[in-house]
């Protein structure tokens, strides 16, 4: 429930953070007074980095009543949810005039290169819970929606859906089906040679459609070598005749 | 050599299948692997004919018939599988034309021969296609043979239009149709769908001797004579219409243009020098052969090496060569049409290669080799799905074009996976000589030939008329006969029939 701010802050974890945990909720206590508050010296940080000592929840005490915090310690969510606050505020504040000019385009052409394990990322795609059952099912019903066959591995079969929408369905690759409409004819898959054969009806017909694949990969590769050659061309060809050197044998 | 009765050869032979003659072991000296040859029935009754003549003189006198170079090119060091004779086998320098032989070069004492690859090196055939139809080229038809004929310089001793130094023939003879392409003559998809893609690498214009480059310098964008030409087809029959439709023929009637010609007195001077150089070497690396036509050098020999580089230099001439007359050929329809080769249609459908030795991976006996195949009047027919064939005919095999005698017809074939095991992936080239050069002259009238071409519809532009009874049809096997032979093996698949209404002819 925190993790927005604690992407914010640039919290090593901001995944799963749960203030109930003992041990995570002291980690971050302690890394936001290291890291973004610093309200005591190094010095008398002692107490509160003694993160396995009995007398932490004495010293967190004294610090939230240091920091000004209107909850009581025994409110883990309230407290955390405050600090974590506070301690953006502060972080803000440092470098106003960096933050002030931050739009929402902006963050978007630069959030490409952020990583989003390390939380930096506000790209909601990025922190995706890729393995949550949701996604799950959404993926299962959009493959089915494509007619896709199911695949047991969710983000295989993510990344084929990805293929289809950007070869059939994406805007280009509509523009080019409206131009080229139906030229060429269909030719069945029994009528394609494989050259060679597997002992198997199903195997081989998977091999052909393979064939097939490769084959529209080379013919994309080859037009790219011809385009390639004419520009080239562009700047070379100068074709020349002179038929006054023509001679005619006997 | 042991001259044995006509009964006696007849021992060594044994049919195999109903288009396949098994040559044995013992069929002439020092056999390595045996021989094989495809013929039908009327081609059978042709080539032992031939064998019979030869028995009745004693050898003497003469080529030596086709069967028995078959076997002597089988006696030769390193060759492997069989040495292969095409329907249209006939007598020629050593080997035999329509022969095909492949040499393992992991055997050291495997052997580059010259006369395997013949004295036109790459000499081949190129088709283009157009869109229009035999209604729009009737009317305007001896126009055309003319404007054709102007462009593109035909006979002994004719000169090419396209301006040419010294410096541009090297560059050329090491690039190929690269050269083509950067000067501007062809497309880009030309060199998509020709054979090597137009240029062989190992080419080395320091290989080839002066004076072979002073033959060739002024001969570029020439057609030569003999039996070389450039015909105006049309389509007759589409025996596979997928395969035609991935070659853009989609109809009959269609319009095509044939371009057969190789790489001119460039490509023989090549091969005279390094038959010279090989009788040296011959002696000298101790490499016997049957016949002394037979002149070779070991693959990795310096002298092989260099013969290969000299090879590959002609092979690139012959590619510019008739890139140059597509340029010309294009240029003179568009100017008849007053439309732009690019709305004319006017594609390469392919372009291939009947005499050239090639390095290429095969299987033996289950195990991938590379080999060095020399196609003698032979042409490369590779499968669907083979590598080394254009991604528009991956699925239908590599077109193999059949050009046919003057006033036939041709015919586009595709490669087979058959092929590639029987016989390295190689069929036949043409119709291939039934009666020498001589024998035409003296049987034959030129006015007859030029009549009976005239009775068929056929616009003729020939240079020199009284030698055309040299390459009427009398004097060629039946191209329908040695095609149909190919089909019934298997070797090779029949796609399209095309017929010439106007030829033009050194």
């Amino acid at each position: 429930m925190f993790r927005r701010k604690l992407i914010a802050l640039n919290y090593p974890q901001p995944q799963g953070f749960d203030s109930n945990d003992e041990k995570a909720f002291r980690n971050l206590i302690v890394w936001l007074e290291d890291q973004k508050i610093r309200h005591y010296k190094i010095e008398d940080r002692a107490a509160l980095r003694s993160l396995e000592s009995t007398e932490w929840p004495k010293a967190f005490e004294n610090y939230m009543n240091d920091l000004g915090s209107p909850y009581p310690a025994s409110e883990r969510n309230a407290i955390t949810d405050w600090i974590l606050g506070y301690a953006v505020r502060l972080e803000y504040g440092d470098d106003a005039e960096k933050f002030r000019s931050v739009t929402p385009q902006t963050l978007n052409s630069t959030s490409g290169n952020k990583t989003p394990a390390g939380g930096v990322s506000s790209n909601p795609l990025d922190c995706l819970d890729f393995d949550d059952p949701d996604f799950k099912a959404g993926v299962t019903s959009l493959a089915m929606l494509l007619q896709i066959p199911p695949y047991h591995d969710h983000l295989e079969q993510l990344k084929a859906i990805c293929v289809l929408v950007k070869e059939k369905l994406s805007k280009e690759a509509l523009e080019v089906a409206s131009k080229e409409q139906k030229s060429g004819d269909v030719v069945t898959l029994d009528r394609v040679e494989l050259g060679f054969d597997t002992g198997d009806y199903i195997i081989n017909e998977a091999a052909k459609i393979l064939r097939l694949l490769h084959i529209r990969d080379l013919r994309e590769l080859q037009s790219k070598i011809n385009q390639a050659i004419v520009s080239v061309q562009t700047l070379t060809a100068n074709p020349k005749t002179d038929s006054r050197l023509g001679k005619v044998g006997r | 050599m042991v001259v044995r009765t006509y009964q006696d050869e007849l021992k060594y032979l044994e049919k195999v299948s109903s288009c396949s003659w098994r040559i044995k072991k013992g069929f002439v000296d020092n056999m390595n692997v045996e021989g094989l040859f495809y013929v039908n029935e009327h081609l059978e009754k042709l080539m032992f004919d031939e064998l019979k003549n030869s028995c009745r003189t004693g050898g003497y006198g003469g080529f030596l018939p086709g069967m028995k170079q078959i076997g002597n090119v089988a006696a030769l060091p390193g060759i492997v599988g069989k040495s292969i004779g095409l329907p249209d086998v006939h007598s020629g320098y050593g080997f035999a034309i329509g022969n095909m032989a492949a040499f393992d070069l992991s055997n050291p004492d495997s052997v580059v021969s010259p006369g395997g690859v013949g004295f036109d090196i790459n000499c081949g055939v190129r088709l283009l296609r157009t869109n229009l139809t035999e209604q729009d080229v009737q009317p305007v038809k001896e126009q055309l043979a003319q404007c054709l004929f102007d462009h593109i310089p035909v006979g002994v001793g004719s000169k090419g239009i396209i301006p040419m130094n010294a410096k541009d023939l090297e560059e050329a003879l090491e690039m190929g149709m690269d050269w083509s392409l950067r000067e501007g003559y062809i497309w880009a998809e030309d060199k998509e769908h020709c054979e090597e893609y137009g240029r062989m690498l190992q080419a080395d214009p320091s290989k080839v001797s002066a004076r072979a480059k002073k033959r060739g310098l002024p001969q570029l964008g020439t057609l030569g004579a003999g039996n070389h030409y450039a015909e105006i087809q049309v389509v007759d029959t589409i025996f596979d219409d997928y395969a035609a439709k991935k070659m853009g023929i989609e109809f009959k009637g269609q319009v095509c243009i044939m371009i057969h010609c190789g790489s001119r007195g460039l490509g023989h001077q090549v091969a005279t020098d390094s038959l010279v150089v090989m009788e040296k070497v011959m002696k000298r690396d101790n490499i016997n052969t049957n016949d002394r036509q037979l002149a070779c050098a070991k693959i990795n020999s310096t002298e092989g090496q260099d013969y290969l580089k000299g090879m590959a230099s002609a092979a690139n001439y012959a590619w510019v060569n008739r890139s140059s007359m597509t340029f010309l050929a294009r240029q003179a329809f568009a100017k008849m049409f007053n439309s732009t080769p690019d709305d004319l249609d006017m594609h390469v459908i392919y372009d291939v290669s009947h005499n050239i030795a090639k390095m290429e991976e095969h299987f033996l006996d289950g195990k991938q080799k590379t080999l060095l195949v020399h196609r003698k009047g032979s042409t490369r027919a590779f499968p669907p799905h083979h590598p080394l064939i254009p991604v528009d005919y991956q699925l239908t095999g590599q077109p193999v074009l059949i050009g046919g005698t003057m006033g036939t017809c041709s015919y586009v074939l595709t490669g087979t996976e058959q092929g590639m095991n029987e016989t390295f992936g190689t069929t036949c080239h043409g119709a291939g000589r039934a009666l020498s050069r001589a024998k035409s002259r003296r049987n034959l009238d030129y006015t007859d030939v030029l009549n009976a071409l005239e009775e068929k519809g056929i616009s003729i532009r020939v240079a020199s008329p009284k030698l055309v009874m040299e390459e009427a049809p009398e004097s060629y096997k039946n191209v329908t006969d040695v095609v149909d032979t190919c089909h019934q093996a298997g070797i090779s698949k029949k796609a399209v029939k095309l017929r010439p209404i106007a030829v033009i002819k050194g």
